[in-house]
């Protein structure tokens, strides 16, 4: 069941000279890639929508609230780019990673709850890494770590997922599962998904929209639409084509 | 024992173990966010503190924990607002500091023994005041860091994403350097201003050998600490040599033997 609400609105947005004067709106429930070339402006569209950073002009939205006055946190999840990357020694366990989605209600004097202790089990089990999650984050395989880092972002129970660049690093095989899950949260569990990539075959078989920005909006379609432009040649300056797979 | 006779060894005990306490729980924020060099130049920034102390009659503990936690909360601002590398930042205020701690040190004429004890650490420096201070501030400091803990790591971990689930960065931010500020001002007199950086990293890169998650990090990384603060007072006490040499000298055995017995306990 879709709602028809916007639960991101970007207008006349820009920032210096790596976003110009885009606007679009995304409805509860889509499942929106953003593709375009390096250097777009894609990661830079992400932090504005986040609050990351600060526009120089126009407006995010979010749920109906200025970007600014919104402070219902929880209803985003966000998984930065280069969680796959293993460059760390940080001693952290999956487990401490995951229940790192309770910071920001947990202090000396409130723990977390037993509920939100199952809870985790449950977004444990949910991804797959419950067999993990006393093992360190330096230990695990690029796929493994994604998997744990959406995790800590569904703890919060979110209505967006917003992914930057989910699949760098990430052999074919774990893509194909980590797509299939995205498509489950977003079918079964109607949460809407943004996400950026360079994985153009999956625009095909399981989004709904395709956002293409090259600093300012080339195109925001459904994607059967995008598949009959030429957006993919203006983006990336090729002969670019998508082919479709079967799940 | 011997050692336990004297009150001057007991305030030592009483002082060190609070800031090994202390030194690792917090190192264990600035190490994972690579940050290493932020104690080093606190430390030089707390002898600035010193040498007012020194220029106006004043309790040294104070002043060099007052300095060091304004000038800290002044590099995390030009850290945050100005495009200028930590490290460089660090450096600066590092080197300008002692500049200004010598310059102001050599105007007031305490350039004798006592600035000595400042860079290396004396025991017999702790005075009953001094204790006082330790341990309030100590006390204080251990329940923010409890109370923050999960915050603070996650900041630590991806200060981006914690910012995406409305958990304040900045405050955070500022409440790490002002505790690393405190606790440098407070352990300057027992460990010495050369040396207390090494007392915040060495125990935590020890504790960091032996693949453990960081709850357990910590706690053994505080354990290290302690055991060097000890013994290291132990045997400068009986050696008659600089406690503060003494503990980074213990932990340095501490770090190679973590080194070569991590495998046993991983």
């Amino acid at each position: 069941m879709k709602f028809i609400d916007d639960v991101i609105e970007v207008k006349n947005l820009n920032y210096q000279t790596y976003i110009e004067d885009i606007s679009f709106s995304i409805k509860r429930g889509d499942y929106v890639a953003i593709i375009g070339p390096n250097g777009g402006g894609k990661s830079t569209l992400i932090r504005l929508i986040l609050g990351l950073i600060t526009p120089t002009s126009g407006k995010v939205k979010l749920f109906g609230k200025d970007r600014i006055n919104f402070k219902n946190n929880s209803k985003i999840g966000y998984v930065p780019q280069g969680v796959t990357k293993n460059d760390s020694s940080f001693p952290i366990t999956v487990y401490e990673v995951i229940k790192l989605g309770f910071a920001h209600k947990s202090s000396l004097f409130s723990s977390i709850s037993q509920e939100d202790r199952e809870y985790i089990e449950f977004i444990m089990d949910k991804v797959g890494v419950t067999d993990l999650k006393n093992r360190l984050i330096s230990e695990l395989s690029g796929g493994q770590r994604q998997r744990v880092m959406i995790a800590r972002a569904l703890i919060s129970k979110p209505d967006i997922l917003i992914l930057d660049e989910p699949n760098t690093g990430v052999d074919t095989n774990s893509q194909k599962i980590f797509y299939d899950f995205l498509k489950e949260l977003n079918q079964k569990d109607n949460i809407t998904i943004l996400f950026i990539t360079h994985d153009l075959e999956v625009i095909v078989d399981d989004v709904t929209n395709v956002l293409c920005i090259n600093r300012s909006l080339l195109s925001y379609k459904d994607k059967n639409e995008v598949l009959q432009c030429n957006t993919m040649s203006e983006l990336y300056g090729i002969d670019a084509h998508v082919v479709h797979h079967n799940h | 024992m011997e050692i336990f006779q004297y009150d001057f060894m007991i305030r030592a005990f009483i002082a060190g173990i609070f800031i090994a306490i202390l030194a690792s729980s917090l190192g264990m924020f600035v190490v994972v966010r690579r940050y290493s060099m932020l104690s080093d130049a606190l430390a030089h920034i707390s002898l600035l503190g010193v040498a007012f102390g020194f220029l106006f009659s004043i309790s040294t503990t104070w002043s060099a924990i007052v300095t060091a936690v304004i000038i800290s909360w002044l590099i995390e601002y030009l850290r945050r607002n100005y495009n200028i590398y930590s490290d460089s930042l660090l450096a600066i205020f590092l080197t300008g500091s002692l500049s200004l701690a010598i310059i102001i040190i050599s105007l007031s004429h305490s350039f004798n023994v006592s600035l000595f004890n400042y860079l290396f650490g004396s025991i017999v420096a702790v005075s009953t005041n001094d204790i006082y201070i330790i341990s309030s501030f100590g006390i204080l400091s251990v329940l923010l860091i409890a109370n923050f803990y999960q915050k603070l790591l996650f900041v630590a971990f991806d200060e981006d994403v914690a910012f995406t689930t409305g958990i304040n960065t900045s405050f955070l931010n500022y409440l790490l350097v002002s505790l690393v500020a405190i606790t440098i001002g407070l352990s300057i007199k027992i460990v010495g201003a050369l040396l207390i950086g090494a007392l915040m990293i060495i125990p935590v890169i020890s504790a960091m050998q032996y693949g453990k998650s960081f709850l357990k990090t910590a706690v053994l990384a505080i354990i290290f600490s302690i055991t060097s603060v000890v013994l290291g007072l132990i045997v400068s006490f009986y050696v008659s040599i600089p406690s503060g040499a003494t503990i980074v000298v213990m932990s340095l055995l501490i770090f190679i033997s973590s080194l070569f017995k991590n495998k046993i306990f991983a």
